[in-house]
């Protein structure tokens, strides 16, 4: 096997024929599939849309019926929610703050997980497995139980109320799952690449950074959506630490003795722009055969 | 080669040939994992070692007073966290299987669907939406009112096809004369031919009134007939029961049943605009009036999805729509990154594309799926938020969960001991998960 | 000696409100008044006073704008004082109990429950606020100097209040059932039976939210015993299995026995939280009649429905059920702001805020009750405001929402104690004697702890 081979230069490109769903599909027939699918994503959709609706309808009007009966008078839809959000002033402040955090802890989880899941998968130390293990029980680790430690420390190391001091508590909790997952997905990179890449004397660096990361670009990528997603939506823990991304801004507008519905609806579509954008920026990552052929 | 004798391995994760010395190879993973393992270390091993130490102390302060396995032997006592370690049962029993099921399908059968990134982002969205808006939002779809709740209105549509409710569903007796009879109600005093009923309902708002309606009248009485008045038997203050006065209005279009002392209906007639029925050609003998059932039969109330019975499979409904967005990712990224070209050479050798599923691609996504499904587990056993914000008050002993649990116990009752000492319960609860799994390891390696 | 006077008068700052001057040595405690004669406000400053205060509070969104006006006038006394407000809603106790736990609380908090005070202090969390005593002397009853003190010592300033004797009601529902709101309790359960014949449910209850059956059931007790019974069964004294709590829970069950009567019924009533009861009450057409809780009605009404006052909603106090001075006490809930730490800048700010000044900001936007004898009937933006509010600082009898002054266990955990209890008597009102020895048995559980 030549080095030249084992490189991932030479990239198929997949014949969409020869798509694994694709004979599935024609085996199984089209139209009914397809049928069956719209039908199930119009109901996945519908609670979704029924949020929406609420989003934009008066706060009067939603507590007289059901958000479907807007069908029957649409007039009443109005975007007046939203504009009051917006009016609200520190809900840009609030934004940038999410923003600052998401990204920072999203980007620090994928390096130190991509690294630690690569030494999993395919380094070797003592007692690497039982390391591996006691790293997944991590996961089981709930945040609230870390709060008061937590509080502690960074009352000792001056890191209070800093966005640092959140970043790096996502970062560590959503460490467990990253390792986990970027492990299991490497351990399926075919084993001769990376023995012929050694043998030609790569170093584990650089085997790292040209051979494991586009191989794993999927993986990662899946990864960064849901470590970003779930820091975006964080509350708990930037209250504890006072710090003020946009959901303890949300928080603060929400009225103690009467139902805020007409700013937890907008402010939920307004907060998922973001992870939504982010979703489809990534998707185009799950590009499937990156390894097909590139063995022979 | 026997083509169907191919089977994927799972994927070995053989060391592979050290690099240059037994150390330097050592010091290279040490170094990999240098950041992973800080991180690991100050924000999840040291909180995990506090909390363990801090379930052996009491209710309050950074640590307390020793109080030995008090708080355990309140955490298998108190029957509220008892109902949350039976919850948290099935919950992992229903939910990690179902979402990897349900992603796995997705995941597949959208790889080659023209529109699958408009079908993946419909079923990702959920996931989007913060777990708090979630819990708002199928709290309101759940209501039991059919006019506020969306699911109950669903059944109200479907039920009003089948059934139609009753002109009065709501009504009631204005007097004890009137007694409840086999869903109806039935005037208690014999009618004699010549005789006058007078049923009264209360209950009935005045715009709940049919149309048409006027003021009643006290029938006269007319010989060989039998006459009588269903009217509303109230106005502004009450006003008399039983007796038919100004102001209180007739009711139209109620069936009223006239029994013979047998019990068996002989007439029915319906009521006039002014509430005024009369049963002709009576024959002598003594007769009760009544009201039939389907003038009462009520619409359809709703379920109670949100009642103490029927909550954990509403919760498990909604967490399972959030998550299985996740399942169906993760997968997906898993089927992208699959080296067809065992594919190929199965297909090659003649094995059907169902064999393949089974026997190849399923296989080869087995690590993956194994993430899916234990992160599910895991997911499962720390499930928090969307029992807060989903299940009313009244029904949170029934939904209780351990997460929740512990952080009422700990910051709503002010017991961290005890929390502690429920986190404690929760980490071992992952240990058999692991067990589980240790083989497949031990397989690898 | 000289010197220092000198320093201390160069510290006086003259300041223009509406005209007039004052000059203050801050040092010798006076303040110099100018002669202007005719309605001056004298502004006293303290620019002396340095330091900064943070505060954990519950005031989010336009209560919390409106408590910034409050901080702006705070301000005008104590220019170098920077207070910071930080709003955590539902989750204060979360947040404060983790920074207590962990040794670092704000300097400031509001605390609903007077128990989980009571629990601070004995575990020397708090600092006491006696520099405060002679401000609040000099303008609360003395029972408000008793609701914030925890043995013989001062802890709390109650600053603001909601009053929870109060019964709201649907004025079209009472229109159509051709009938009065009720003043006594006789009256209040003819009323409701005539309503269920009318055709609209007489009541609307929150059973989700166990809070509002507590309420309910405090405020019949107070009507039927008085405060200082009430305050007995507070400090268990009085046992849950004693005879006044059957009475009490008899008296409740001719509202909650009657599903019919309920909207919803029971099921219905169980899974409704608050304030959707509320709305079931003002929405158009109206579902229920009357809904038995406090004050803070009018903002979910005035927030979400289209009912306008007088025409659409009212209100009364909780109806009488003996005659005397305890068919008018009046029970309430409260902000019971406690400190952690003891500075002048604190202390600055918790005596300003006993002041009729402090309190008056905020009642006149509505929304505030205080026990402040110095804020006049006048200033209530509307009629049913003064109505609900102006109570509190008038009542003879002033008591504190029972299940609050309880160990949170007991009295404010979801499903359990007072207010999982409760929910099954609502379930099942028959069960009087059961759901008492219940109630006994875990009361007696949280007071060992």
């Amino acid at each position: 096997m030549t080095a030249a081979a084992a490189t991932t230069e030479v990239v198929h490109i997949p014949d969409p024929a020869d798509a694994l769903s694709a004979r599935l599909v024609r085996a199984l027939a089209k139209t009914p599939l397809q049928i069956l699918l719209m039908a199930v994503g119009l109901l996945w959709l519908v609670p979704t849309i029924g949020l929406f609706i609420t989003s934009i309808m008066p706060a009067t009007a939603l507590t007289n019926e059901g958000w479907w009966k807007v069908f029957a008078h649409p007039s009443i839809a109005t975007f007046a929610n939203y504009s009051a959000l917006f009016h609200n002033g520190g809900l840009t402040g609030a934004l940038k703050t999410t923003a600052y955090i998401a990204v920072g802890n999203t980007v620090l989880v994928v390096v130190v997980g991509a690294l630690a899941g690569y030494a999993f998968a395919w380094l070797d130390f003592p007692g690497r497995d039982w390391i591996f293990l006691g790293v997944i029980a991590l996961l089981v680790v709930p945040l609230q139980m870390a709060l008061i430690p937590m509080f502690k420390f960074y009352d000792l190391t001056g890191l209070s109320g800093t966005v640092l001091s959140i970043i790096l508590f996502h970062a560590a909790f959503g460490l467990p799952f990253a390792i986990f997952l970027l492990r299991n997905f490497f351990v399926g990179i075919p084993k001769d690449i990376l023995e012929s890449a050694r043998i030609d004397g790569a170093k584990e660096g650089w085997i790292f950074l040209r051979l494991i990361l586009p191989l794993g670009l999927p993986a990662i990528a899946s990864l960064a959506i849901f470590q970003f997603l779930w820091t975006w939506n964080d509350l708990i823990v930037s209250l504890t630490f006072g710090v003020q991304p946009i959901t303890v801004w949300i928080f603060g507008q929400l009225r103690e003795f009467a139902s805020s519905i007409d700013i937890i609806a907008p402010a939920s579509f307004i907060s998922l722009v973001v992870p939504l954008a982010v979703f489809f920026a990534f998707q185009r990552y799950f590009v499937q055969g990156l390894l097909a052929g590139s063995v022979k | 080669m026997s083509n169907l004798g191919i089977t994927a391995e799972p994927p070995v994760a053989a060391a592979p040939p050290p690099p240059e010395g037994g150390e330097r190879k050592y010091l290279t993973g040490g170094l990999f994992l240098l950041p992973a393992l800080v991180l690991l270390s100050v924000w999840l091993l040291y909180p995990t070692v506090y909390t363990i130490i801090r379930s052996f102390f009491g209710p309050s302060g950074y640590l307390g007073s020793w109080v030995g396995i008090d708080n355990y032997k309140t955490l298998f006592t108190t029957s509220a966290l008892v109902t949350a370690i039976k919850n948290n049962a099935i919950w992992v029993a229903v939910v990690p299987a179902f979402v990897t099921a349900i992603g796995l399908i997705f995941a597949v059968l959208t790889e080659r669907v023209r529109w699958a990134v408009a079908f993946k982002t419909v079923v990702f969205l959920p996931m989007a939406i913060s777990a708090f808006a979630t819990g708002v939002t199928w709290r309101i779809m759940y209501q039991q009112d059919p006019g506020m709740g969306a699911i109950n209105a669903l059944g109200r549509v479907v039920s009003d096809a089948v059934s139609t409710p009753g002109v009065l569903p709501s009504a009631l007796p204005s007097t004890s004369a009137l007694q409840p009879h086999g869903g109806g109600l039935i005037l208690k005093t014999p009618l004699h031919p010549g005789g006058v009923a007078l049923l009264g309902l209360t209950g009935i708002a005045p715009d709940a009134m049919p149309k048409g309606s006027v003021q009643a009248v006290r029938p006269s009485a007319k010989p060989g007939q039998i006459e009588g008045v269903v009217w509303r038997d109230f106005k502004p203050g009450g006003g008399k029961p039983g007796v038919v006065e100004q102001g209180e209005i007739g009711i139209p279009g109620v069936t009223v049943e006239l029994h013979d002392s047998t019990g068996k209906v002989v007439q029915s007639t319906t009521t006039a605009a002014d509430g005024d029925f009369d049963f002709k050609n009576v024959a002598a003998g003594s007769y009760q009036a009544g009201i039939g059932a389907q003038t009462f039969a009520k619409p359809f109330g709703g379920y109670s999805w949100l009642g103490p019975s029927l909550i954990t499979p509403a919760l498990l409904i909604a967490y399972i729509w959030i998550w299985a967005g996740f399942a169906m990712v993760v997968i997906g990224a898993g089927l992208a990154a699959m080296p067809r070209d065992v594919l190929e050479a199965a297909r090659t050798d003649g094995a059907s594309e169902w064999q393949v599923f089974r026997r190849v691609t399923v296989p080869l996504l087995a690590p993956v799926l194994s993430v899916v499904f234990i992160t599910m587990i895991i997911n499962v056993l720390k499930v928090f938020d969307i029992v807060i914000a989903l299940a009313p008050d009244s029904s949170q002993a029934n939904a209780n969960v351990l997460a929740l649990a512990m952080w009422r116990t700990a910051f709503t009752a002010f017991d961290f001991g005890t929390g502690a000492a429920i986190a404690v319960f929760i980490f071992l609860l992952v240990i058999p998960v692991l067990a589980l799994n240790i083989r497949r390891f031990r397989r690898e390696v | 000696m000289r010197g220092i006077m000198k320093r201390r008068a160069g510290y006086g700052v003259v300041v223009a409100v509406a005209a007039v001057l004052a000059l203050t040595a801050a040092g010798c405690g006076g303040a110099a008044k100018s002669g202007v004669a005719g309605a001056q406000k004298t502004i006293v400053v303290h620019k002396n006073v340095k330091g900064s205060v943070s505060f954990f509070g519950v005031w989010t969104g336009t209560e919390q704008t409106i408590f910034g006006k409050v901080i702006a006038g705070f301000n005008k006394q104590y220019p170098n004082v920077k207070v910071k407000y930080f709003p955590e809603g539902d989750n204060l106790n979360t947040v404060l109990a983790t920074r207590i736990t962990a040794g670092n609380p704000p300097d400031v908090a509001d605390i609903a429950q007077p128990g989980y005070v009571k629990q601070l202090a004995q575990q020397h969390h708090l600092k006491p606020i006696t520099y405060a005593k002679s401000t609040i002397s000099k303008y609360f009853a003395p029972q408000w100097l008793k609701l914030g003190s925890v043995g013989n010592k001062l802890y709390a300033l109650v600053y603001k209040a909601s009053n929870k004797s109060t019964l709201w009601y649907s004025v079209p529902d009472f229109k159509t059932a051709g009938i009065k709101a009720p003043t006594t309790w006789s009256q209040l359960i003819k009323d409701a039976n005539t309503l269920k014949a009318s055709g609209t449910p007489a009541w609307s209850l929150c059973g989700s939210s166990g809070w509002t059956l507590t309420d309910l059931f405090e405020n019949i007790y107070l009507r039927l015993y008085g405060p200082a019974k009430y305050d007995a069964l507070t400090a268990h004294k009085i046992k849950w299995t004693d005879s006044s709590v059957t009475k009490a829970l008899t008296y409740m069950k001719q509202i909650i026995g009657d599903p019919s009567n309920i909207y919803g019924g029971t099921s219905g009533a169980l899974q409704t939280a608050y304030p959707t009861c509320v709305d079931y009450v003002y929405s158009n057409p109206s579902k229920a009649a009357m809904i038995p809780e406090a004050d803070f009605v009018s903002s979910e009404i005035l927030q979400n429905t289209k009912a306008k006052p007088g025409t659409g909603f009212n209100v009364v106090p909780f109806p009488a059920i003996t005659k005397g001075p305890d068919s008018t006490a009046v029970e309430i809930a409260g902000d019971l702001l406690v400190t952690f730490r003891d500075t002048p800048a604190i202390e600055a700010f918790i005596k300003y805020l006993a002041t009729p000044q402090a309190a008056e900001i905020w009642v006149k936007k509505g929304g505030f009750g205080t026990g402040n004898k110095g804020v006049p009937a006048k200033d209530y933006p509307d009629a049913i405001t003064r109505a609900t509010e102006a109570p509190i600082g008038t009542a003879k009898a002033v008591v504190f929402d029972m299940s609050d002054e309880q160990p949170a266990a007991f009295g404010s955990t979801t499903g359990q104690g007072e207010w999982g209890l409760f929910q099954k008597l609502l379930q099942d009102p028959s069960n009087i004697k059961g759901i008492e020895q219940q109630l006994e048995a875990a009361a007696e559980a949280a007071y060992k702890k």
